[in-house]
């Protein structure tokens, strides 16, 4: 009887090994391939030049397209195509955010973060 | 074309990860039960179906949690480990992905030829699995939460 299990522990460790490995290595294929649809990340890429803008584009989409929209012309959040603020005060909101109307993202973001997601929304008006 | 470009943002993937990760998380936990009731039922017909129930469960959480996991990579970009709350969200997602798929393999090649000893092992793990995958949940929520 026990045999059985031990087989099956074996047969489960492997397929489950399998599943999520294929799981993993597929993002982690996807992700080191900029060719790929998920490499454009927020804003269609399409004004993404250079690999700040294009880290910016990254951190975008994980933090801020779900507000801001994957284009970043609005959803909850404001349209950032073009921010009259300076490069230190968008810094700031995104850090520290705006009380009852944005996060902080001070956990989560370096301030070196915040920079590339500047240079990416000033990426943005330059369309 | 415009519209198959916005149909599939951030948004779309937003909602389906929202949706469909709550079955896998209420299908591991009432499989656990389920299964836990089967393991202390007295008579061998109410045991069985009990265990039936738990493995019957355990399968459509399995199938469940799929679509959940790929919804969510596609939320992501297809970044599986990320930071802060993100990673955190991920440290109990691939475990309990991992547990669940093994679990599901276990059973369906065992099936009713389990030793005493040998379920109360997967009880332990399925028991895990369930705290898991609902921590998973919570990272989930927090992140919804604090957007």
């Amino acid at each position: 009887m026990m045999n059985i299990e031990i087989k099956a522990l074996i047969a489960a460790l492997l397929i489950s090994g399998t599943v999520v490995g294929a799981f993993l290595g597929t993002a982690r294929m996807v992700q080191s391939n900029p060719s790929m649809p998920s490499g454009k990340s927020a804003g269609q890429s399409s004004a993404i030049e250079g690999p700040k803008v294009a880290a910016g584009a990254k951190l975008f989409a994980l933090n801020c397209a779900h507000c801001h929209g994957i284009d970043a012309t609005g959803d909850e959040g404001p349209d950032l195509h073009k921010v009259a603020k300076t490069d230190e005060r968008i810094k700031s909101t995104i850090l520290n955010g705006v009380k009852g109307e944005m996060p902080a993202f001070a956990k989560k973001l370096t301030a070196d973060d915040a920079a590339t997601l500047v240079t990416f929304i000033r990426s943005l008006s330059a369309k | 074309m415009a519209l198959a470009t916005n149909f599939f943002d951030a948004g779309f993937w937003d909602r389906v990860h929202g949706g469909s990760t709550h079955l896998p998380i209420a299908l591991a936990l009432t499989s656990a039960l389920l299964d836990g009731i089967g393991s202390i039922a007295p008579s061998g017909k109410v045991r069985e179906g009990f265990r039936f129930s738990g493995y019957f469960t355990l399968l459509l959480a399995a199938l469940g949690a799929v679509p959940a996991v790929i919804s969510g990579l596609m939320l992501t970009k297809w970044d599986a480990v990320g930071s802060g709350v993100t990673l955190l969200h991920h440290y109990f997602v691939w475990p309990s992905f991992g547990l669940l798929i093994a679990l599901v393999a276990w059973r369906s090649i065992v099936r009713h030829r389990t030793s005493r000893i040998g379920f109360s092992i997967y009880l332990i793990a399925i028991l895990t699995t369930a705290v898991l995958i609902s921590i998973a949940g919570f990272w989930g929520g927090e992140m919804v939460l604090n957007r």
